[in-house]
Order: C-alpha cells, then structure tokens, then sequence
C-alpha cells in the first residue's frame, strides 16, 4: 500500500507506527513537500492480514523505535511453555542453584533460531549442561549437544 | 495524478521488501538441496505421511543425503513416526540444526514442538475469523521454517503435505517450479477421485508430477504370509500419470509408525519391498543433474 499526497501529487513517507491496541495499528505517513499528515488506522482484520505476512511495518531493526511488531515473534507464543511474550530469549538472573547462564557468544546462537522453537532449545540446553555438571551454555556446549543428538 | 507504479518505494512500510528478504532467506536455505520432492494426494488417510517417512528410510538405506518436512503442522505425525518427538533444537552457527532420526534422516515436525494433547493455534487479533488469514499464517511459517534451519546439502528434502487438493496447489506455488510431486492413493474409487482432482490442478501449473503410489493395495496375511485384497475395486480409473508401484498394508508397519521404529526392522516383508521398488522408481524419475535455487 501507498499513500499519495493528492495536492503536491508526492508520494507520502511513513512517518511512526504505534504498537497494536485492541486490533488496531495507526500509521502516520507525512507528505514531504507541503508536510501534510494523515493516520492510517487498520481494523483487527487488516492488522491480522499483516501479521500473517510475518512483516513489520516500519524501517528496519535499528530504527526500532518507530516500528511496530506486527508478527514476527513467536506466531504461536500461547501454546509453548517458557518463552518472552515478544519471543525473544528468555534472559532471567540465575534464581536457583540449578540456574545456567549463557555465555554472549551462545545466547547470540540462540537469539538466530526460530522464535517458536527458542523456547524448547534453550530449557533442553540448560537440562543437557546440568546433566553435565556445567552452569554455562557456551559455543563449545552447543556444539557438544549437536554432537551428542547426531545433529 | 500518480498511479501506484509510478511511485518507487512503499513510503517506508518495507512490507514488500520484507516479503523479498523471506523469498531469499528460503532460497539460500534451500541452495544445497538437489532435488525438493512434496509426497501428496488431496485425500487424507491414504498414507502420505508412512509413505513419506519409508520412501526416505529406503532412499537413505542407499546412502542419500535426506530430510523431511512435515508440512502438515496441523496434523503433523512425523514427529511421532520418525521417533523424533520432543526432540532437542539446538542452536546451529546461524540457524537451528534439525533432530535426526537413527539413521540420519533431519525431520522437522511440528509435533516435536506441540503436544499432540494440543492443537496448533496462532495469536490473532481477528479471532473468530481465522478463514481470512489462517492460510496465509501458515505458508508465512513453512517459509520462516525453510529459511531458518540447517537444511545443509541434501539429495532429497522430501515435503510431507496435508491433505487437500487445493492446499497441493499452494504448496506447489509456494514452494516454486523446482518441486516434483509424488502423489499418494489407495485403490478406491473415492481415493482415486480426489487424487485426479490433485493432478488435473497440478497439470495447470510447471511442476513435474513424477508419478502416483497405490497404498494399501491389499494386506499382508502373517498367518498365509500373502497379500490378500483389501478393496474391492475392480476398475480403477486412470490417473493419467506413472505408477510408481503399489504398496499393502501390513499392520506390522503400522505398529513400527507408531512406535517410532524404522522399516529396516521388517526385512524381507512384502511391504519393505514394495517401499524399495517404490524408491527407485522415484529415483529413476527425478532429474539427474543438479538443480538451481529456486
């Protein structure tokens, strides 16, 4: 979809897009020439359509200010135990003598899997470090474990 | 006034652009695959799934590099039949490494991750009107599961499709025209009915339609130690396309699918010679050199 500025006859720019609400995605395009704004306000349906895509609207990572996360998160984040609601690694402060922390090198792994299987990859992880007497996930445990199952 | 293509760009929504990166991100994730086979039929319970997995067991018997995706997430049954339910994912270099059965196959399934007391179910902001983007949810997913796991080189990736002749279409535009499709029957006219619906829609499109499989063609007795009939349909129509071979039932494979067990434990059965008959026929007919990306 494209916005047209009718006047200036000037294609509109995407200005910032606000998060969800109840649905509903507001989407500010700017006209560059006359500086003319309008919001484009989607219904549930059109928002659902988006999201099904797997698409953010909005500019890339690193202006993630002014993108709103339309779907590309863990797509069903409801059903599997243990995951971010963002789906995102779930990064927790050791809380327990069984807690396992990961190296930055191994969580950076764990961060380039599928948001829907990270969940089951990183509580299978800790459980194989456990079971070898080791508190830290790094590169070289990742690879033991791929080595271990065959992978 | 400006039309739509008169304008270069989307104004910064970058949905499109998006939609490109997934494309690429499939194709690299598929570059090392030789040759990307979708075992489907339109009708369900003819045994795509069995077929899929033995057809695979038999074919890396040889010595082929394969994997499996399951294709069916809403009814996924290859978790359970390749032994790899509840399976470790472990973080790869740059994606997820596939579970592995015994004998080497990668299978990725759904049911690895679901519970099969649960139904696979997505986050939506237009519950209630699933009809409307379900579908759309669910390629978005095989293309997010195509690009982010370490499919590697392989002979053959083997895609295991749900039933619906229609959604065989959609796998067959979503997966591209490199995809050759292997179509799964059982002798019955109902069976046979929908099938030739799957390839009369199949036949309007690039894909190559290596041939059919009759599954179920009678049953193997252990007391006659024969295959006996199991239909009773003495004339079958044509689908049109190669028979690849026919395939009896035996309960015994049955038993192995859901137990996780391998064909390799029933040697000398007619229904594991079958499968090998199967699986060079499907062999001779795929394309000799190797395939492009899509």
């Amino acid at each position: 979809m494209k916005f047209l500025c009718v006047p200036c006859d000037t294609p509109m720019q995407l200005q910032n897009v606000a998060p969800p609400e109840r649905g509903s995605l507001s989407v500010v395009y700017a006209c560059p020439a006359c500086g003319y704004e309008m919001a484009m306000l989607t219904n549930a349906y059109e928002t659902q359509v988006v999201q099904s895509l797997g698409v953010r609207i909005g500019p890339a990572e690193n202006g993630a200010n002014t993108a709103a996360k339309t779907g590309s998160g863990c797509p069903f984040v409801s059903m599997i135990p243990a995951t971010a609601t963002d789906g995102a690694a779930v990064q927790q402060p050791p809380r327990d003598a069984d807690a396992v922390r990961w190296t930055a090198a191994a969580e950076a792994r764990l961060a380039n899997i599928p948001s829907f299987v990270r969940p089951m990859a990183k509580t299978g992880i800790e459980q194989f470090a456990r079971e070898r007497g080791s508190a830290e996930i790094d590169e070289k445990m990742l690879d033991a474990a791929r080595e271990f199952f065959g992978m | 006034m400006k039309g739509y293509h008169d304008i270069v760009g989307d104004g910064g929504s970058r949905v499109l652009e998006q939609v490109a990166e997934q494309r690429g991100r499939i194709s690299e994730g598929l570059a090392g695959v030789r040759h990307l086979v979708a075992i489907g039929s339109g009708k369900g319970g003819v045994g795509k799934s069995t077929m899929t997995l033995h057809l695979a067991g038999a074919l890396r018997a040889r010595g082929l590099r394969i994997a499996i995706l399951d294709a069916d997430f809403n009814g996924p049954s290859q978790a359970r039949m390749a032994g790899v339910q509840g399976a470790l994912f472990v973080p790869g270099n740059n994606k997820a490494a596939l579970p592995r059965t015994k004998n080497g196959i990668g299978v990725f399934s759904m049911g690895s991750l679901i519970p099969e007391s649960d139904a696979l179910d997505f986050e939506s902001t237009a519950r209630g009107e699933s009809h409307t983007w379900r579908a759309t949810r669910e390629f978005a997913l095989l293309g997010e599961i195509l690009g982010a796991f370490e499919w590697g080189a392989l002979d053959l990736l083997m895609v295991d499709l749900p039933p619906g002749a229609e959604r065989t279409v959609q796998y067959a535009d979503f997966l591209g025209p490199r995809t050759s499709f292997v179509l799964v029957t059982i002798p019955s006219e109902v069976a046979r009915g929908v099938v030739a619906r799957s390839v009369a829609a199949l036949s309007k499109g690039p894909n190559r339609l290596l041939g059919y499989v009759e599954n179920m063609s009678g049953y193997y007795c252990r007391d006659c130690r024969a295959v006996k009939p199991l239909f009773v349909s003495p004339e079958i129509s044509s689908l049109g396309i190669p028979c690849l071979g026919t395939v009896p039932f035996d309960p015994e494979l049955a038993r192995h699918c859901d137990r996780g067990m391998p064909l390799t434990d029933l040697p000398g059965r007619p229904v594991g010679q079958a499968l090998e008959q199967v699986a060079q026929q499907l062999l001779d007919r795929l394309d000799p050199t190797p395939e492009a990306s899509r």
